[in-house]
């Protein structure tokens, strides 16, 4: 069903709520509604046309139209559409209906644009906040455009502690986080425990939020952000690289040389190589087999070696450009990428053997942490979380971008939905990832790797993309700007909406199984607060306190 | 007055064997499991030298009670060590007879109370829960190490342990179906009894962060990790004089050690290869499982009162 099919069937129902409609290609929908619809076109959308909810985001317009900006994006997976439905709000105390109460996965999303936008949204469940840290002072939108990038509000007290809510009466409070030995990123779960059991939970993060979308659009320039974007995650970095250029060439309508699609297919599916096996190696670890975890963490370094004699770097390949990419794929490296697939196959096969015949691995993993379809459906869940519960999506497929159309792969989706078949889901992908560079090295046309762009990129265009990432749909939209930079680019990593279901799977279940639970998303805090930096000479010897690590980062 | 000095330097010959070769079988696991897992792994002597570090660094005191902590660390260690001083090697009585299988069962149980000491005087969450899952473990455990004696005392009539602790097992009247029996029973818990993966939940690393442990360093932790590896040794030993006493009740002194160690060293790889090739149980699937060879046991027990 293309576009504007489902953009028809919208109009059937509502066609006074509709003011302006856009259909750039067959699978991109831009429908402008009155704000006082938004929530019925909402409930339309998600309920009655069954698709699925991705992301809310919200945007300062004011300097263009006077006003904000709030878009709802769903995806239409098997009519393989993209659509948004937005809503222009005044620029004085904008106020949008919220639909959390109908699309419960919009919570977050809601409550990021409450907080980095001062927009209201009104009738949410709890809108608490979410992304600012706690001693930042009320009234302070740090992405509305007078607020420049490196503002510190008056009054900002870099001390405040986290108001947590109280426990249910009869649970002890155990902290999992702000740092634990398993996930090695900064997390804070405040796990409500009765016995051995686990009741409830309450997560703050973006502890290590460092505005990265608001660099995007004051400081950056188009050609800057691929690189600052696959630093926003130290293991799908190419992902959120490829994902943002799609945007882009997709808001201005420009097309990219198909050699380029197949090395960015190519190195996107590396990733997915590197990232399945590292994840498996991780999960055996949580559960205490570290003789896999070692085992696959093995087999994983030659796609590291890959990487490295393609684009110079193990990770952070630095791949794209905007209508294109930098790197090449010899015949050289093409034959010994064909060596390297063929051994990895090879061991892939004995540790895939390995762990689906290890009945102490499926007593720790089988009925831990079970989603259902209706909570795929509600939290919006991506990846290996929703197709190991029976949910048949998958971007690559549903929503091809690069060379994907052009290669053979089946979508492993499996019923369980428990850690279990995430664990299936993710080891056989790993023989679809070798099938399809096998395809792409095989198929892969001569040509050009960059497209030829003549002159600025046009303004005031939106554009979202969305990239198959080893966890799930990484989604990604940008608003055109002047400048050289887009006015508004915003990430949506799987990890952020994947989090959002973690409460529901791991209510009373044992504690014991809350890090195997929350491994099994694979959880990004990186991506889901976009951007955390290490520096290395922190390392030393010297402690630094906040304040003074706070003056550092400022001072360049 | 000859014979008490002799007795008294046995028992301290065993304290100094199993406090010298502890850390070398512990070297022996790492370096094996480096092995299954495609690893170069540490030097085998690197326990020795991790004691060494351990020992040498700052005693911070971090908890609620560091008295307690202290008395804890070293209660842990000095228990397993009078443990050592007794053991009868190669069925030779130790302190002219006078010690018996009751006083090892409280021993034993003593060396798991100070984990729990441990636990309780730090006071974290995470130690807190680590105690609580050691306690559910000892009260299953801890009897079924009873019970082996036990059916050890029945066979031969006296609580002596040189007496049990040479093959007593097997020395009932009719044919040893609870001997054989308990050896079934001793080999499937034996990772429990050394906290080993599977089974080592009390400190799961990646669900309770090392739980008792948590809040201890430096020479402390040192006593707690000795302990540990004097535990394996201890419990390889027991394993090996109660049910594979083979070739050490006559030959000299020396043989007798060299065979024992020999024996200790098999059973060690066994635990090693055991521990490389299995993902860590949940704490109930564990109590599941002591419970059932907790059930094994008292049936083996039962055919023991009867002759068998």
């Amino acid at each position: 069903m293309p576009a504007w099919k489902i953009l028809n069937r919208i109009k059937e129902r509502f066609a006074a709520a509709v003011e302006r409609t856009d259909v750039p290609a067959n699978n991109r929908l831009f429908v402008h509604v009155r704000p006082g619809d938004l929530r019925e076109v909402c409930r339309h959308v998600f309920r009655d046309m069954d698709a699925r909810y991705v992301i809310s985001i919200g945007w300062d317009d004011r300097p263009h139209s006077g006003g904000f900006v709030v878009s709802h994006h769903f995806s239409f997976d098997k009519a393989g559409v993209l659509c948004c439905v937005l809503v222009r709000l005044p620029g004085d105390h904008p106020k949008v209906d919220s639909v959390s109460e109908i699309i419960p996965g919009a919570n977050w999303a809601e409550r990021e644009f409450q907080d980095l936008l001062g927009i209201c949204p009104e009738g949410h469940p709890w809108p608490k906040r979410l992304v600012l840290p706690d001693g930042w002072p009320e009234g302070v939108h740090p992405l509305r455009k007078d607020v420049a990038w490196n503002h510190v509000p008056e009054g900002y007290n870099h001390d405040a502690e986290h108001r947590f809510e109280d426990p249910p009466p009869g649970c002890v409070v155990v902290p999992f986080g702000p740092f634990h030995p398993t996930l090695d990123e900064p997390e804070h779960f405040r796990l409500y425990v009765e016995g051995e059991f686990v009741r409830g939970c309450e997560y703050r993060g973006f502890m290590v939020h460092r505005g990265i979308e608001k660099l995007g659009d004051s400081v950056l320039t188009y050609n800057d952000i691929p690189m600052a974007a696959e630093r926003i995650c130290g293991i799908c970095g190419s992902v959120h690289n490829v994902a943002y250029a799609q945007a882009v060439e997709q808001a201005a309508a420009l097309g990219v040389p198909l050699r380029a699609e197949y090395v960015r297919t190519i190195m996107l599916e590396l990733e997915r190589l590197h990232s399945h096996l590292l994840w498996v190696g991780l999960a055996c670890h949580i559960v205490g087999f570290d003789t896999l975890f070692m085992q696959s963490f093995r087999i994983r370094e030659p796609v590291m070696w890959m990487a490295e004699k393609i684009s110079g770097n193990r990770k952070t390949y630095a791949l794209c450009v905007i209508g294109g990419v930098r790197w090449e794929i010899t015949h050289d490296l093409k034959d010994e990428m064909r060596a390297m697939l063929k051994t990895l196959e090879k061991e892939w096969l004995a540790v895939a053997g390995a762990v689906k015949g290890d009945r102490n691995l499926q007593k720790r993993t089988k009925g831990i942490g079970v989603t259902s379809k209706e909570l795929v459906k509600e939290m919006g869940l991506v990846g290996p979380i929703a197709r190991a519960a029976g949910v048949n999506i998958d971007c690559r497929r549903d929503l091809p971008y690069a060379a994907y159309d052009k290669v053979d792969f089946d979508v492993v989706v499996h019923e369980g939905g428990d850690v279990w078949s995430r664990v299936l889901v993710r080891v056989l992908e790993v023989f679809e990832s070798i099938r399809i560079i096998r395809q792409c090295l095989d198929r892969m046309p001569d040509g050009p790797l960059q497209a030829k762009l003549n002159g600025e990129l046009p303004v005031g265009r939106l554009g979202v993309s969305s990239v198959e990432a080893p966890r799930g749909e990484s989604h990604h939209m940008v608003v055109t700007g002047e400048n050289n930079r887009p006015r508004r680019w915003r990430v949506r990593a799987p990890t952020y909406q994947n989090l959002q279901g973690i409460p529901a799977m791991i209510k009373d279940q044992r504690l014991a199984d809350m890090t195997i639970s929350l491994g099994s998303i694979d959880p990004c805090f990186s991506c889901t607060d976009r951007v955390e930096t290490l520096d290395i000479r922190t390392g030393g010897s010297q402690v630094y306190t906040q304040t003074e690590l706070l003056q550092m980062t400022r001072q360049r | 007055m000859q014979n008490a000095l002799q007795n008294l330097f046995l028992s301290l010959v065993n304290v100094a064997v199993v406090l010298a070769v502890a850390p070398f079988f512990e070297g022996i696991i790492r370096k094996l499991t480096a092995m299954v897992q495609s690893r170069q792994g540490p030097p085998v002597a690197q326990p020795y030298f991790d004691l060494l570090k351990l020992l040498g660094k700052e005693d911070i005191e971090s908890g609620e009670s560091p008295a307690m902590q202290r008395f804890s660390s070293y209660l842990s260690l000095a228990t397993l060590l009078v443990v050592a001083a007794i053991l009868p090697v190669g069925g030779r009585a130790v302190l002219g007879g006078s010690v018996d299988c009751i006083l090892l069962i409280y021993l034993l149980t003593l060396s798991g109370i100070a984990t729990l000491l441990a636990g309780l005087a730090a006071g974290s969450t995470y130690s807190l829960m680590g105690m609580s899952r050691e306690m559910m473990c000892m009260m299953l455990l801890e009897p079924l190490f009873a019970v082996a004696l036990l059916i050890g005392a029945l066979h031969t009539g006296s609580l002596r342990l040189d007496a049990i602790l040479n093959g007593s097992v097997y020395s009932s009247a009719g044919f040893p179906f609870s001997g054989y029996l308990m050896l079934g029973v001793m080999l499937f818990s034996l990772q429990a009894f050394v906290g080993r993966l599977p089974f080592d939940v009390t400190e799961a690393e990646t669900e309770i962060m090392e739980g008792p442990l948590m809040e201890y360093s430096g020479p402390k932790l040192a006593m707690f990790k000795y302990a540990r590896m004097a535990k394996l040794v201890i419990y390889c030993f027991l394993l090996v004089a109660l049910f594979a006493p083979w070739g050490c009740g006559s030959g000299d002194y020396l043989m007798n050690w060299l065979l024992l160690l020999a024996k200790v060293a098999v059973v060690v790889v066994l635990v090693t290869v055991v521990a490389a090739t299995h993902a860590r149980y949940r704490i109930d699937q564990v109590i599941r499982y002591y419970g059932i060879l907790l059930g094994i046991s008292l049936l083996a027990l039962g055919l023991a009162v009867f002759g068998y």
